[in-house]
């Protein structure tokens, strides 16, 4: 059987490279390399084109980590600390709302678990140091906090709910790497089932009864634990071949 | 629905947001953009060799710029100015291989037009300069020279670009030999800037960067020939 086709949403940035220094659609080689890893075949989606065709041509969707989601998005005013991308607000929220509605297994990572919350009426916690009074899930850029020798800034156990569909994947605990400073405080159709046990701050949301929909506030794509992604392409599989059928 | 165009990616390391030097799948906006603006529905393909399985979703191929072509791929020992990625190679190779096979259609920018040389036989100059004895194709990082080009009469480059055959050239390799495809156009130091396939469908590569003044003609024409694609029942059945 064909590998899924799974489409990554990605940035459109000013990115310098080499001596260039241009507008560019990009994304971090780890996202790809998870896809590829776990049995399934990356194209990148820019958000540079806002539309939700290309949806009819994907098996499954993974809305990847990236910048905070512009609180308008959930009624609220910026925080000081909130740094939005509304381009790929637009795209991504027109993209999600429209995968959810066709049963396309999605997979959120980061803020693509946030996008999930904010499109399905849910909102979020603007700058998570405020409300838990500490800034351990704010792991600095560029480090392992799940490295061997790291200290235990950005690393934090995740409790999983028995009865959701996450426990079939990670049971009852894991524990994962951390790099935000927002979070789901209401994750809209969502329901979540895994907390950082320390804090109850969400860690996993799902949508029970429905196509796989799963969020992840940490970033599996910078380990080797890719559960999550596995799980995406076994569900973008089925789909695949349900259709096939 | 739009047809849907795949462009080849850059594997590099690039910094961006918080991002510094973190090894990043990218490709310019330009291409994104000059698709989008001649209809067509653009996502990136970062490299992969392991099938090309992806090409029965596309409509459409389009190869980007980038590093030069491994000379192994044409027989030749490397030189010393040659920047070769065979990562990119193998995933571009067993995509374009398996493009040709479905005839699906094909446009090769700059890098991708000497791609289709090497997959088509052909072979490179791997420095210009050496060849021809001047820089009018790559001035200076990030500049593109603007040239004036010549085309055969009758091929489809000719009737794409019209009377109008100014081009923006930036790089140091070019076509030696293009292999069983046609060249179809030249710079006036007769260094090759278009080839095709007359045979096939559409069968494109142009030396200069059509994506910079993102020239409706070309990517237009690209677009037009992956709608041709959708419209047909027995092109559609494999999807």
């Amino acid at each position: 059987m064909r590998r899924p086709l799974i489409g990554l949403t990605a940035y459109a940035e000013h990115v310098q490279y080499g001596q260039h220094d241009l507008m560019a659609g990009v994304l971090p080689m780890t996202y790809v390399k998870a896809v590829h890893a776990t049995g399934g075949r990356a194209v990148l989606i820019t958000p540079d084109d806002p539309g939700t065709d290309v949806l009819d041509s994907l098996d499954g969707v993974v809305f990847t980590g990236g910048g905070d989601v512009d609180p308008a998005n959930y009624g609220a005013t910026p925080h000081p600390a909130t740094e939005p991308d509304k381009a790929r607000d637009t795209a991504e929220l027109l993209l999600m709302r429209a995968a959810l509605d066709a049963e396309l297994p999605v997979l959120g990572v980061c803020r693509g678990m946030q996008v999930m919350a904010v499109a399905t009426g849910g909102s979020l916690h603007q700058h998570l140091p405020e409300v838990i009074g500490h800034e351990r899930h704010r792991a600095a850029s560029g480090t392992d906090p799940l490295a061997a020798d790291a200290a235990d800034y950005g690393r934090h156990d995740v409790v999983v709910d028995e009865d959701s569909r996450a426990h079939h994947y990670f049971g009852r605990c894991l524990t994962v790497n951390s790099f935000h400073h927002q979070a789901v405080a209401d994750p809209g159709e969502f329901v979540a089932v895994g907390w950082c046990p320390d804090d109850r701050v969400v860690e996993i949301i799902e949508r029970p009864g429905r196509a796989f929909a799963m969020g992840v506030q940490w970033h599996p794509e910078r380990t080797p634990d890719l559960r999550s992604f596995a799980a995406l392409i076994e569900a973008a599989s089925r789909a695949q071949a349900v259709t096939a059928a | 629905m739009r047809p849907i165009i795949g462009i080849t990616t850059y594997v590099l390391p690039a910094t961006w947001g918080v991002w510094r030097d973190l090894p990043s799948a990218l490709v310019p906006h330009d291409y994104v953009e000059s698709v989008r603006l001649a209809g067509g529905r653009a996502v990136l393909l970062p490299p992969d060799d392991l099938d090309a399985d992806v090409l029965g979703r596309l409509d459409g191929l389009l190869l980007a710029g980038g590093p030069d072509v491994d000379p192994a791929r044409y027989g030749a020992d490397p030189e010393p100015l040659t920047v070769a990625h065979p990562e990119r190679d193998a995933a571009e190779l067993v995509l374009l291989r398996a493009a040709l096979d479905r005839d699906l259609p094909i446009l090769g920018v700059c890098r991708g037009m000497q791609l289709l040389a090497v997959a088509a036989g052909g072979t490179l100059h791997q420095h210009l300069p050496d060849i021809i004895g001047h820089e009018k194709h790559r001035l200076a990082p990030g500049v593109y020279s603007e040239q004036s080009a010549t085309f055969v009469p009758g091929s489809r480059i000719a009737a794409l670009l019209g009377d109008d055959a100014t081009i923006h050239c930036f790089h140091h390799q070019g076509v030696a030999d293009a292999g069983s495809l046609t060249v179809t156009g030249r710079a006036v130091d007769g260094v090759p800037e278009a080839i095709e396939d007359p045979d096939r469908r559409f069968v494109l590569g142009v030396q200069w960067h059509p994506e910079v003044s993102r020239d409706r003609r070309l990517f237009g024409a690209l677009v037009a020939a992956a709608t041709g694609d959708k419209e047909d029942p027995a092109a559609c059945a494999d999807r």
